[in-house]
C-alpha cells in the first residue's frame, strides 16, 4: 500500500511537469486567435491521471499544474480572480476522474466503445467544471474593465475560444491513446 | 542535468528583493494586492505607486524583462482606459478635441482603473521575476502549514512540486530527443491541418509517457529504499529563515499600509 501512495506522488509530479511541456513546447503549440489563445493539449495528463489514479490523482495534478502557470507569468487583478484561475481551475479538472473505475472496467474487459464513451464523458466533465472556473474568474477580470457592460459575454467569448477547442484536442488525443494503450495508461 | 534552465519568468540576481525570504515577498504580495483596493485617493494611489515602482527598481531586473512580463496586459491597460474614456460620460466637460468632449469624471475613473491594474500586475510579476520556483515552492510550504490540520496534503504537494521542477529540463530534452526521432520518420508537427497536427502529437506523447511512467516507478522505488515515509519529522537541506532584512521589509510594508488606509478619503 505505501509503495502504492509513493508511486502515486511521483507520477503526479511527473505528469504535471509534462502538462507544463505540453504547454510551452513551441512546436506544439496552435495559435488560434489574437488575443492569444491557443489549443493547448495540457489538459491531457492531468486528464490522464484523473483516469489513472482516480479523482485525488487528477485533482493533486492540476494543483501542480495551476502553480506552473502561475510561474510562468499570473494575471492577477483580484484575491478572488487569482485564486480560482490558478488554483480551482487546474484542479478540477480532475473531477474527470469519476469514470475512473467504469472506464477501468470497460478497459479489462477489452470493450473499446465503453472505454471511447468514458473518455469523452469524463474529458467534458474536466473540461465544462475548468470553463465554469476560467469564467466566473473572467467575470471578475473584466468586470475591472468594463463597469456595467455585459462582462459575462467577453468571458464566455474569451474563455469559451480556447477552452472549446482544447476539450475538443484533448478528447480526440485521450481517445486516440486509450484506444492503443489503455492497459498501460490505466494501470491495470 | 541542466540546472540552469529557467521556468517561468525567474531573473537570477542578487539585489535586495532576491535575497528576501520567499515567504516575505508572498506575505507582502498578499497584503498588496488587499490593500490596492482600498486606495481610493490621489495620495493613496501615489504612495502605493512609488512603492511598487520602487520596489521594482530596487529588483535590479533590466526593464526589458518587466516590460516583456506586462506586455500582454497594456493592450488591456490602455483598452480599460479608452474605454472608459469614450463609452461612460459622467461628470463636467474637461475640454474637448476635434469637437469630441472629455468628460472629467470617465477620465478619472478611467485612469485610475488602468493604475490599479498596472499597480497590481506589475507588483505580482515582481515575485516572479526574483523568486526561483523551488524557494516559492518552499514558501508556500511554510505558508500552507496550518491547512495540515484540515488534513490538506502540504508536504506531499511541496515534495510534488519540487520532483516536478526537477524532471522538466529532463523531460523536455527527452521531449525534444522523440520529436526529432519521429520527425525522422516523417511525423510534420509543424505544418498541416488541424487534424493532421493533432494526430501528431500520438507518437510524441506514447513514448513520453512510456518514458514517464518507467523514471516514476524508478524513483518511487529509490525514495522506498531509502526509506522515504512522508512528512512527520522530515528536515530540509534548504531551510527558510527570516533575517533582519526581512523584519524591516515588514515593517516598512506595514508603514505603508497605514499610510494608505490614512489617505483614503
Amino acid at each position: 500500500m505505501q509503495q502504492q501512495r509513493v508511486l502515486f506522488l511521483v507520477e503526479g509530479a511527473i505528469f504535471a511537469a509534462i502538462a507544463l511541456l505540453l504547454d510551452i513546447l513551441p512546436f506544439l503549440s496552435i495559435k488560434l486567435w489574437f488575443q492569444g489563445g491557443s489549443i493547448s493539449f495540457a489538459m491531457i495528463p492531468v486528464i490522464l491521471m484523473a483516469f489513472r489514479w482516480g479523482v485525488s490523482g487528477g485533482m493533486i495534478t492540476g494543483l501542480l499544474f495551476g502553480f506552473f502557470q502561475f510561474f510562468t507569468g499570473a494575471f492577477i487583478v483580484h484575491p478572488v480572480q487569482a485564486f480560482l484561475d490558478y488554483v480551482v481551475a487546474f484542479a478540477i479538472i480532475g473531477v474527470a476522474g469519476v469514470v475512473s473505475s467504469q472506464l477501468k472496467a470497460s478497459a479489462k474487459n477489452n470493450n473499446v466503445k465503453f472505454v471511447l464513451v468514458y473518455v469523452i464523458i469524463g474529458t467534458f466533465i474536466g473540461s465544462a467544471l475548468r470553463f465554469l472556473t476560467h469564467f466566473g474568474a473572467g467575470m471578475i477580470f473584466f468586470g475591472y474593465l468594463a463597469e456595467g457592460q455585459p462582462v459575462w459575454i467577453y468571458s464566455l467569448l474569451y474563455n469559451g475560444g480556447y477552452m472549446l477547442p482544447s476539450f475538443i484536442a484533448s478528447a480526440v488525443v485521450i481517445s486516440l491513446l486509450m484506444s492503443r494503450r489503455h492497459k498501460l495508461l490505466l494501470r491495470l | 542535468m541542466n540546472n540552469s534552465m529557467i521556468i517561468g519568468q525567474y531573473v537570477p540576481g542578487t539585489s535586495l528583493i532576491h535575497r528576501l525570504d520567499p515567504r516575505t515577498k508572498i506575505l507582502v504580495i498578499f497584503f498588496f494586492v488587499i490593500i490596492v483596493f482600498f486606495a481610493n485617493s490621489v495620495w493613496s494611489y501615489s504612495i502605493l505607486t512609488a512603492f511598487a515602482i520602487g520596489t521594482a527598481l530596487a529588483t535590479r531586473v533590466p526593464l526589458s524583462f518587466i516590460v516583456k512580463g506586462l506586455k500582454p496586459v497594456w493592450f488591456l491597460i490602455v483598452f480599460t482606459f479608452l474605454l472608459h474614456l469614450f463609452v461612460s460620460r459622467q461628470g463636467d466637460i474637461l475640454f474637448s478635441v476635434l469637437g469630441f468632449p472629455f468628460y472629467e469624471e470617465s477620465l478619472i475613473q478611467g485612469g485610475t482603473l488602468s493604475l490599479r491594474f498596472f499597480l497590481l500586475i506589475l507588483f505580482t510579476s515582481l515575485l516572479t521575476l526574483t523568486t526561483s520556483p523551488i524557494e516559492i515552492t518552499d514558501a508556500i510550504e511554510y505558508l500552507l502549514h496550518p491547512l495540515k490540520k484540515l488534513r490538506f496534503p502540504v508536504h506531499e504537494l511541496a515534495l510534488m512540486m519540487s520532483i516536478s521542477l526537477r524532471f522538466i529540463p529532463t523531460l523536455m530534452q527527452e521531449a525534444e530527443k522523440i520529436s526529432k526521432a519521429q520527425a525522422s520518420r516523417g511525423v510534420d508537427f509543424r505544418t498541416g491541418s488541424l487534424k493532421d497536427r493533432v494526430s501528431a502529437v500520438i507518437p510524441l506523447l506514447i513514448p513520453l509517457f512510456v518514458s514517464a511512467f518507467k523514471r516514476a516507478e524508478e524513483l518511487a522505488m529509490a525514495m522506498e529504499a531509502r526509506g522515504y515515509q512522508g512528512g512527520e519529522g522530515r528536515t530540509k537541506i534548504r531551510a527558510l529563515l527570516f533575517r533582519k532584512k526581512d523584519y524591516i521589509v515588514f515593517f516598512l510594508f506595514c508603514l505603508i499600509m497605514a499610510a494608505t488606509i490614512g489617505t483614503r478619503v
